[in-house]
């Protein structure tokens, strides 16, 4: 099941509080959806007015409870190489930073590269998906505009 | 694999490499519009030019009212030296940038002093607005390398710190990335500006549904702009297509001016796509611009049109273009295209990006100056060609 960070977001208080540690809604959704935060870290969320909102939530991130390591598929036909899972993948930011600032990835340690118009996983090994991190990561198919990038 | 700089689109990206081999061309950072692109000019075969120079030379001296025309893929010592043989042969100088709509989004905003540059964007930029623009189909890289994606000075989380907002007359793929999708009926955008100035100065105007966006998701759109210290609004050309480009940037400034007035920074960026159009805006800002381009090339105006770099005849309205068609066309560009099979005489060129010298302006108007690479050995510029033809016409005249 795919987690939309919108989707969360649009149930959140959208307050802008400060109260949790990502410090803004937004933030908080792409926590969630990566699994990096539980609902109930999220003070107003708790308080009345937002049950229906909290339940709702919880059933969307249930399934994350059990997740495990998985496979990407990248259909090369759809991509457009536009560099957006490149510059959003963490393991990309880690293994050349320059990328956390848009630089395209020149080096051979990222998970994603852009060959020749096109992106192509050079180390799925190292995605957040697999052992030993296991992460619900799919930052890459969130923004991935053309949706050539699918995980499942 | 080298340095390169590619001119695929007017993002002009500078953080990519290539190589060509017997096998064919290999390139790291390129989108598929710039490997694409870079596979295109690789493939021209460019021969000797100074007989076709002549040729040229010769027309151009009987010429009685003269168009140099295109420019919005030439580097700007091209355009420099078209301004300099337009002067010579009191020929006019013009480009998209002088037809009605391009004209107005490149000067009436820049007129105002709207613009930033795009690393500000990158490491300020806090509510980003696509407004009537889908990068995802024409500046591939335009949200990973400056405005949605990456991290900067003060966004330290990227998109995580960013809120975004596109505004368009349809579902575009870049809404996948939006916090907002404000979904307009076509030529409504100055309503939707006059409604979010309303409610940013306080008038609490919407009440219900508007342009078929429910009340709340405008109202969350105003209070994120206010919200939000750094605004940066990208605006194309759907903003001008609907026929009201006026009325419709005259309301963008507006906007821009009521976020200022409350203190915070905001600025206005175009969205062109041709990699040139800014050094062309550039150049002949103290020019004397052409008005009235279209009408004068429907009309017959003009006897011969020399196009550098573009292929007018592909892009301009069906009318004009055959009208422009019966001109004596003389070329000097890149080979093929419906320009090149028409003009009578055809003085072909190596892109810019395999010359790999001279600069183009970006879109955020900071200039960009190719890398020279193993492929830029002996190919023939547009500027060193048009060097070459102002000279003999020069000879000639004496």
């Amino acid at each position: 099941m795919k987690l939309n960070p919108m989707e969360l977001y649009n149930l959140l208080p959208k307050t802008n509080c400060r109260l949790c540690e990502p410090k803004t809604c937004m933030a908080f959704a792409t926590k969630l959806a990566l699994g990096d935060i539980s609902p109930d870290d999220c003070p107003p969320l708790l308080e009345s007015g937002f049950e229906k909102n909290l339940e709702r939530i919880r059933e969307l991130v249930a399934p994350m409870l059990s997740a495990e390591a998985t496979g990407i598929k990248l259909d090369e036909s759809k991509c457009t190489g536009c560099n957006n899972c490149v510059v959003v993948c963490p393991v990309d930011v880690a293994a050349e930073p320059p990328t956390s600032e848009g630089k395209a990835a020149m080096s051979t340690d990222t998970v994603f590269r852009v060959e020749n118009g096109i992106s192509k996983i050079i180390n799925l090994e190292k995605c957040r998906r697999f052992p030993p991190d296991r992460l619900n990561c799919r930052v890459c198919e969130q923004y991935c505009c053309t949706d050539a990038i699918e995980i499942w | 694999m080298e340095n390169i700089v590619c001119n695929g689109c007017s993002l002009l990206c500078d953080d990519v490499s290539a190589e060509i081999s017997s096998k064919g061309v290999n390139s790291l950072g390129l989108c598929k519009l710039g490997h694409t692109h870079l596979e295109t000019v690789t493939a021209h075969k460019i021969v000797a030019t100074q007989k076709k120079l002549e040729k040229a030379a010769d027309l151009l001296m009987n010429t009685t009212n003269l168009l140099l025309f295109g420019w919005t893929h030439a580097t700007d010592e091209a355009i420099r030296e078209g301004l300099e043989l337009a002067a010579t042969l009191k020929g006019h100088f013009g480009s998209n940038v002088n037809l009605g709509p391009m004209q107005a989004m490149s000067h009436t905003i820049h007129a105002e002093g709207l613009d930033i540059d795009l690393e500000y964007v990158r490491n300020n930029g806090e509510f980003i607005i696509y407004w009537g623009t889908d990068p995802s189909e024409s500046l591939h890289r335009h949200p990973s390398r400056f405005a949605v994606l990456p991290r900067g000075e003060k966004i330290p989380e990227g998109i995580e710190s960013r809120t975004i907002g596109v505004v368009d007359v349809r579902q575009t793929e870049t809404m996948k990335m939006a916090n907002h999708r404000l979904i307009i009926p076509i030529g409504s955008d100055v309503e939707l500006l006059n409604t979010v100035i309303s409610e940013l100065e306080g008038k609490s105007v919407i009440k219900d549904k508007i342009l078929g966006i429910p009340g709340i998701e405008l109202v969350g759109f105003v209070r994120n702009l206010q919200k939000a210290d750094c605004i940066i609004i990208f605006y194309g050309s759907g903003v001008l297509n609907s026929g009201n480009q006026d009325t419709n940037l005259t309301g963008m400034v507006k906007l821009i001016e009521t976020l200022r007035a409350t203190g915070k920074k905001a600025y206005a960026l175009p969205m062109f796509v041709q990699s040139n159009t800014m050094g062309v805006i550039k150049a002949t800002h103290d020019h004397e611009i052409v008005g009235e381009l279209l009408h004068r090339i429907s009309s017959g105006e003009f006897d011969t049109t020399l196009v550098v770099g573009d292929d007018v005849l592909a892009h301009l309205p069906g009318s004009v273009a055959k009208a422009l068609a019966k001109t004596q066309i003389l070329y000097v560009g890149p080979p093929g295209g419906l320009t090149d099979k028409r003009a009578t005489v055809s003085v072909h060129t190596s892109d810019a990006i395999i010359a790999g010298t001279g600069t183009m302006i970006r879109v955020d108007m900071k200039e960009i100056e190719f890398k020279k690479w193993r492929a830029s050995v002996a190919t023939e510029k547009h500027s060193e060609v048009l060097m070459k033809l102002h000279k003999l016409v020069r000879t000639k005249r004496t």
